[in-house]
């Protein structure tokens, strides 16, 4: 008899960070192996399940970074208090960060995909020998709606960090401008010693690679992640697949080389 | 030249603005015919008429140009198109033996129509066996679905093909096609509740929509076909108006039953001097009141448990 | 080798398997299609022969049987959650070769593409296949070019004649029961279509580029995205996952999962409003191209198993079998040598 891989456990809410209105951290308590990149369905019974990418790791729990976006997510918020949420998971590939030691990397995220990635940046601050050098180019829409603001402050005493707004408000102490405008004039001392990763919204990655290529990086160097709805994790819904790739099986991280093909 | 109009009218035949000329009237009821029928049709026509026919409003033929001498030779050959149809008759060869209640028409119906809800020939034929012949002035029309396409509601009695929608949860996907369909179509009779339709019987006018558009069978007909009767509309001079809802989810039987129940309802009231015995039904109701008249109308009717029977009819259109 | 069995001698072999097994067969429900008056055709139990529908396709497939169109995976409380029973019988399915084919791409994405689904595998473990001959395609059938008109590894065969009913099982367990209600011993191999009126070719190098062909823009206004030829089809395998609360007591509820078509809206809806696939005629393309392209890309052989059904049920008249043969000329157009 097969295992029944629908049903999740529930996890204790350790601590919740919140960053905007409509995003907040959980921290769930979590024993297991999980890579960054990697997702959960996480659950409120009664309203649903979602798919949601680990955006941190610690000793004995996980981050979720949620967007109060739909109905699962608007549950979540209204009635995590003092309380538990369900998972099931990890699922997907995630990052191999190992892929990545000794390179230069330059990683680009747009919006809440510095969720996935944020395990990434931690792994290199934590282990800052393990890479030659980190280059992070993150954009949101706006000041308000930066997420990890003490991360980002932590973040900058160690690695290369560009933090730019769609629109900075008026205020001076946000860059403006596209996460792609930072990518040209990326100083890389071996591109053969390089790598990119980049995570956003559909039409922020396809500009982001685009540059990245013209920059002179190679496709089998960028790394890609995928968001797709996702019913079961499993390679059972058919929700993700794209083309004869299952986001969940094969991805959600995905070499360009391969993903580049990807017509939806 | 000596004809009495009475009988000829009574016979199907037309006085017409031609002196001395007749049209014949043939009744189609539901509005169907065997194209077996037609070389008879044409016949009459370019024998005794002027080549021509006129399809009617009421789905009738009506052959003009005859002569009023010819009549026994069109009712001759009527015989064929009255025994095909299988019109009921006094005697063969006489032609028809009344002319008061009208044609029963209906619209195309379930035989070819996908939105029907079921045989409007067959029904209508049906009805016609039922009621004729009558010399009383009664105008039925039914319609195969909540569309009306047969405009049902400008005759004494129209019946309108409603089915009652079955809903299989274990069969429902929740796409949302009954849903939408309902509202842009019909009535919006169907919201979503825990990602399930769920219909409103009240709002719910028995269309179909929510059956034809779903993918999967989870909503199907019910096995037993209703109907919507709506009573006593009418056109002409006085106060024409539109019929009024009277009873839904209705069957066959009772309808045929309210049907033959009026006729006698009006062989009691109709005005005695009323031109040529002809007086429309709404009028006499509106003379008698309507309690009286349902009185007789429901005489040993047996509705269907799920009819809903409206309590107060009220008719609008203009006084003139 | 085979038997030969009366009416009343299948009858009681039914009888006697069913104390064992559900028996699921085509069936003709009166009535019971879109338009009125008009019977459907689709799988459920029966207990006699005369129940079994074989003179017509069926517009739905068995894959209800595995894979139903709503199905319970948990009920929860405020603390708890219970699996609903499974059927307890076995079941035994009465098919024809183009859907016995389908099985296998079903057992290919739930019991292979990734970890085996645990509901499915419950029912797919006490299911066995009788394969019911088919002797003549339907209209819309082109199982040849599919290579599906041809079935091996059935628990049983059956096959309706003029003088009776004949069956045979490799399994001898099976085959001493049927012999056992049969009429006479005798030499029977169920039908198989060897010709189909409709022909399909699918072009050699047929990729994902053929996207960018412009016959797909005729179907974002042909098509009207109800999701029937995913819902009919025998290898569509997708499910939209549902939570649901009950009415009367809010505090209990159940986890479903629901049959899904990538032709209907939302399909593809992430969190946030955005979706994929917007136009009908890329869903039409995503449909084909999984069912003639990247499904064999990825598990080594075609996912359509050319029953036709798609074709049957559209109501707008668009031909599956169509777009397979249209599939050449628009790789032509975007190779630039149309």
């Amino acid at each position: 008899m097969a295992e029944n891989r629908y049903t999740s456990s529930w996890s204790e809410i350790v601590e919740v960070t919140k960053h905007t209105k409509i995003e907040y951290t959980f921290r769930l308590a979590y024993k297991g192996d999980v890579k960054p990149g990697q997702f959960f369905e996480v659950s409120l019974p009664k309203y649903g399940e979602a798919p949601i990418s680990v955006s941190g790791i610690g000793e004995d729990t996980i981050d979720f970074t949620i967007r109060k976006v739909g109905r699962v997510t608007d549950a979540v918020f209204e009635n995590w208090t003092g309380d538990r949420l369900f998972l099931r998971g990890p699922y997907g590939n995630g990052f191999e960060v190992s892929l990545f030691k000794g390179k230069e990397l330059v990683i680009v995220a747009g919006g809440t995909g510095i969720s996935p990635v944020r395990g990434v940046i931690e792994h290199f601050y934590r282990h800052p020998d393990a890479a030659a050098k980190i280059k992070l180019i993150a954009g949101f829409k706006t000041p308000d709606d930066i997420l990890f603001q003490d991360d980002f402050r932590r973040w900058q005493e160690r690695l290369d960090v560009t933090l730019t707004t769609d629109d900075n408000l008026g205020d001076a102490t946000y860059r403006m401008g596209l996460v792609t405008e930072y990518i040209p004039g990326l100083e890389i001392k071996d591109l053969a010693y390089s790598a990119a990763v980049v995570v956003g919204p559909p039409a922020m990655m396809r500009f982001s690679t685009k540059a990245l290529l013209e920059r002179g990086f190679s496709e089998k160097d960028i790394w890609v992640s995928h968001e797709r709805k996702m019913c079961c994790g499993i390679g059972k819904c058919g929700h993700c697949k794209i083309d004869d790739k299952y986001v969940c099986l094969d991805g959600p991280v995905f070499n360009y080389s391969v993903a580049k093909d990807f017509i939806d | 030249m000596d004809i009495n109009t009475k009988k000829l009218m009574k016979n199907a035949f037309r006085v017409t603005k031609e002196r001395g000329h007749t049209a014949s009237r043939i009744r189609i009821p539901g509005g169907h015919l065997d194209v077996t029928l037609l070389p008879f049709i044409q016949e009459i026509a370019q024998k005794y008429g002027n080549g021509t026919i006129h399809i009617t409003v009421r789905q009738g033929l009506e052959i003009p140009g005859i002569k009023f001498e010819d009549i026994p030779k069109v009712n001759a050959l009527l015989q064929p198109i009255i025994s095909g149809i299988a019109t009921r008759q006094e005697a063969p060869g006489t032609g028809y033996p009344a002319s008061g209640t009208r044609n029963v028409s209906a619209c195309i119906g379930n035989r070819v129509c996908p939105y029907a809800c079921y045989d409007t020939t067959g029904l209508a034929q049906r009805i016609e066996d039922a009621v004729y012949p009558n010399d009383l002035h009664f105008k039925i029309a039914l319609t195969g679905c909540p569309n009306d396409c047969a405009k049902v509601r400008m005759h004494d009695f129209g019946i309108i093909g409603m089915t009652l929608p079955q809903f299989d949860s274990s069969r429902c996907a929740s796409c949302g096609a009954c849903e939408r369909y309902c509202r842009k179509k019909s009535v919006g009779a169907i919201s979503m509740v825990n990602n399930r339709p769920n219909r409103s019987a009240q709002k719910c006018v028995g269309c179909g929509e929510c059956v034809i558009n779903c993918p999967t069978r989870a909503w199907t007909r019910s096995k037993e076909q209703y109907f919507r009767l709506v009573l006593l509309g009418r056109t002409g001079k006085r106060n024409p108006r539109l019929a009024v809802d009277f009873i839904k989810w209705t069957d066959a039987d009772s309808i045929i039953k309210i049907i033959t129940n009026t006729y006698d309802y009006v062989k009691e009231y109709i005005d005695p001097s009323a031109p040529g015995g002809k007086e429309h039904i709404g009028y006499i109701v509106d003379r008698t009141g309507v309690q009286e008249y349902l009185k007789w109308a429901m005489k040993d009717v047996k509705l269907p448990s799920c009819a809903e029977i409206e309590q107060t009819l009220y008719w609008g259109g203009p006084q003139y | 080798m085979g038997y030969r069995l009366t009416e009343s001698g299948i009858n009681e072999l039914l009888q006697e398997l069913s104390k064992d097994y559900v028996l699921f067969a085509p069936k003709r429900y009166e009535g019971g299609n879109t338009f009125s008056g008009v019977d459907c055709i689709r799988y459920g139990e029966i207990t006699s022969v005369d129940e079994i529908e074989t003179d017509a396709k069926s517009d739905y497939s068995f894959k209800e049987i595995l894979l139903p169109l709503s199905q319970t995976l948990f009920y929860f409380t405020e603390d708890d959650i219970k699996q609903p029973q499974s059927r307890q019988k076995s079941a035994l399915v009465f098919l024809r070769s183009c859907d016995f084919h389908a099985v296998k791409r079903l057992d290919e994405i739930y019991l292979r593409n990734g970890a085996p689904d645990a509901y499915y595998s419950r029912l797919r473990e006490r299911c066995r296949f009788v394969l019911i001959g088919c002797p003549k395609a339907f209209s819309t059938c082109y199982c040849v070019d599919m290579g599906t008109n041809i079935a091996e590894g059935w628990d049983a065969a059956f096959e309706k004649k003029n003088d009776g009913f004949y069956m045979s099982s490799p399994q001898t367990e099976l085959a001493e029961l049927i012999q056992k209600h049969s009429a006479n011993e005798t030499d029977f191999t169920p039908s198989f279509v060897a010709e189909t009126p409709v022909k399909v070719t699918v072009p050699d190098g047929l990729s994902v580029a053929v996207a960018k062909a412009s016959m797909w823009r005729e179907y974002d206004s042909r098509c009207i995205a109800c999701g029937r030829c995913n819902f009919a089809c025998p290898t569509c395998t997708c499910f939209s996952m549902q939570d649901v609360f009950y009415q009367d007591n809010g505090k209990v509820g159940e986890r479903r999962r629901v049959q899904a078509s990538c032709m209907v809206d939302g399909f593809t809806d992430v969190a946030g409003g955005g979706s994929y696939r917007q136009k009908n005629g890329d869903r039409m393309r995503f449909k084909t191209l999984h069912k003639v392209c990247d499904f064999k890309k990825r598990f080594g052989y075609h996912m359509c198993v050319g029953c036709g059904r798609c074709d049957d049920i559209c109501p707008e008249y668009i031909s599956f079998s169509h777009i397979i043969n249209r599939l050449g000329d628009a790789m032509k157009e975007v190779n630039g040598n149309g």
